[in-house]
């Protein structure tokens, strides 16, 4: 488990800060969804301990992040700057990681071919010389194949095209321990519905919330009673409740930076 | 020991730019002094002995100065990854940077070795006699202490950089060793007389002339005519060590600078 009191992450005094007392206890497969800039990253970059933290705790498995030093098994991540120890092809890297952390390399592949890229690619190539959206498959084939009990995925969908979403999906669905991921894309919902959703509007998280509600809640620009969770974006409040109809559904709006363009219309 | 130590050995021995500053352009400057710097020594083993000599502390320090400014550019590279590598690896904050000074001497030592060999063939070829060291075990330790002042140097031109926040300087930095490289070449025609002491670069070259020659070399002006004060060659080896501990000083106090907790924080913002 992954439990964060109080967490603020600042990048300079005299700047907005990037997390405003985020807490939260993260103890199941977990969606992060959000618009750009809300904070997902810098999350689990805090959490990764590649990002200053200003103030508050995290603690992984009751260790404080810390003080957590050569501990394999506990947090893996799909960062492209954690795979930068050495200049070398992907073929390598990966033999490296898999050592470094006691991971199955068999299974970096098997991830990597089943998302279009074989072994031979990857043993031509360094990881600058692939492209965004091969970058991304190759460190989250390693995130996966570490065998670690958190795996922290920011945006693995992004740069994949509709038929690799649907089998990385399935790769993500079947990991034994646990994965928390961020994305903006709201049609994930569909097909993790055993797993719980989190809301990050402008520096602060919201939820958990089970994804069956989710499917069928609708997005209003007031605050409702019977809503399923309220948060403000823009100063205005938003409620996602239980579907009455008549209102925008939560998955049809595809991303939630939508929310924004919705709830500058209902302002005007 | 973990893939880290081969991989990134590994990786230096098959970096492209670091084996040509550091063996193909070395070479320029062996043939250099062989066939063009000296056309007027006598083909005499004691002449050819005294002048390879000459030659090799300027060559070897050349070589593994251009290395390590390749090393210290990998330093950095690798500086991103290392706050969440000792965190969430086997690679602790010790282990690393033990895995990575141990891999960067042995590519510091193997071009060294390359640089040697090379030296002998060329001059075997050109006079016909090959000039082996006379103190091969002395020559073979202050190498070996070379390596590890320049590995040294370069963790500590990296860990400036980072803790400098300035990783744009990083192109201009990476070059203070292999420009610093050329002041045994300079001695050769200027007398550092005491400054000798002072520049590592210098005592490492007098000390690698002493061994491989057995003689006492001069504090500068190899080259130049008139009577030469002779270094110090305690002073020289005491200077030698001197630097390497204060490097070590250095390193760690950057270290701990680092927000106060190690190397897991080298990092490039």
């Amino acid at each position: 488990m992954i439990a964060i009191s109080r967490l603020q992450v600042d990048y300079g005094r005299h700047q907005e800060p990037v997390l405003k007392g985020i807490n939260t206890a993260l103890d199941q497969k977990s969606l992060i969804l959000g618009p750009n800039g809300s904070g997902k990253t810098t999350l689990f970059r805090a959490i990764c301990g590649l990002t200053n933290v200003s103030s508050g705790e995290i603690l992984i498995d009751g260790k404080k992040m810390g003080d957590i030093y050569a501990t394999i098994g506990l947090v893996s991540a799909n960062f492209e700057e954690v795979y930068t120890l050495l200049m070398t092809d992907c073929q390598n890297l990966i033999s490296l990681y898999m050592d470094l952390v006691d991971g199955d390399a068999g299974v970096a592949y098997d991830i990597s071919r089943d998302l279009g890229l074989e072994r031979d690619f990857l043993k031509k190539r360094r990881i600058n010389e692939l492209s965004a959206g091969q970058r991304k498959i190759v460190c989250t084939a390693m995130a996966l194949a570490s065998k670690a009990n958190h795996v922290l995925l920011d945006e693995p969908f992004e740069q994949l095209d509709p038929a690799k979403k649907g089998k990385l999906t399935k790769h993500l669905d079947s990991y034994r321990g646990l994965v928390i991921l961020n994305t903006h894309e709201t049609w994930l919902l569909r097909s993790l519905q055993d797993w719980l959703v989190f809301f990050m509007f402008e520096r602060l998280m919201y939820g958990p919330v089970s994804v069956n509600d989710l499917l069928k809640a609708e997005i209003s620009f007031s605050e409702e009673p019977d809503a399923v969770l309220n948060f403000r974006v823009s100063g205005k409040p938003v409620s996602i409740c239980k579907g009455i109809g008549n209102r925008p559904l939560l998955t049809s709006l595809e991303n939630l930076d939508r929310i924004y363009e919705l709830a500058e219309s209902e302002m005007k | 020991m973990t893939k880290y130590l081969w991989m990134n050995l590994r990786s230096l021995l098959t970096n492209p730019y670091l084996l040509f500053w550091s063996i193909a352009f070395v070479e320029f400057w062996v043939f250099m002094w062989v066939y063009v710097f000296g056309t007027g020594i006598p083909n005499v083993e004691a002449a050819v002995l005294g002048y390879c000599a000459t030659a090799f502390g300027p060559i070897v320090i050349l070589s593994i100065s251009s290395a390590a400014s390749g090393i210290a550019m990998t330093i950095l590279y690798a500086s991103k990854s290392v706050r969440y590598i000792t965190k969430y690896t086997k690679l602790s904050p010790s282990r690393f940077l033990a895995e990575n000074l141990l891999s960067s001497v042995l590519a510091l030592l193997v071009i060294s070795g390359v640089m040697f060999v090379s030296l002998l063939g060329v001059f075997s070829s050109k006079f016909g006699l090959t000039p082996l060291p006379k103190a091969p075990i002395g020559l073979s330790l202050i190498i070996l202490l070379a390596a590890l002042f320049e590995y040294l140097l370069s963790l500590f031109l990296s860990l400036l950089l980072v803790y400098l926040r300035a990783p744009r300087a990083a192109s201009f930095i990476s070059f203070v060793p292999l420009v610093l490289g050329f002041l045994p070449y300079i001695s050769l025609w200027i007398n550092f007389g005491s400054a000798v002491y002072v520049s590592p670069f210098n005592c490492i070259a007098s000390l690698c002339y002493y061994y491989y020659s057995g003689d006492i070399p001069p504090t500068g002006g190899f080259f130049m005519p008139g009577a030469n004060t002779l270094v110090d060659v305690n002073l020289a080896s005491v200077s030698l060590v001197g630097w390497l501990i204060a490097l070590i000083l250095i390193d760690v106090y950057l270290l701990s600078k680092m927000r106060g907790v190690g190397m897991e924080e080298v990092r490039i913002i």
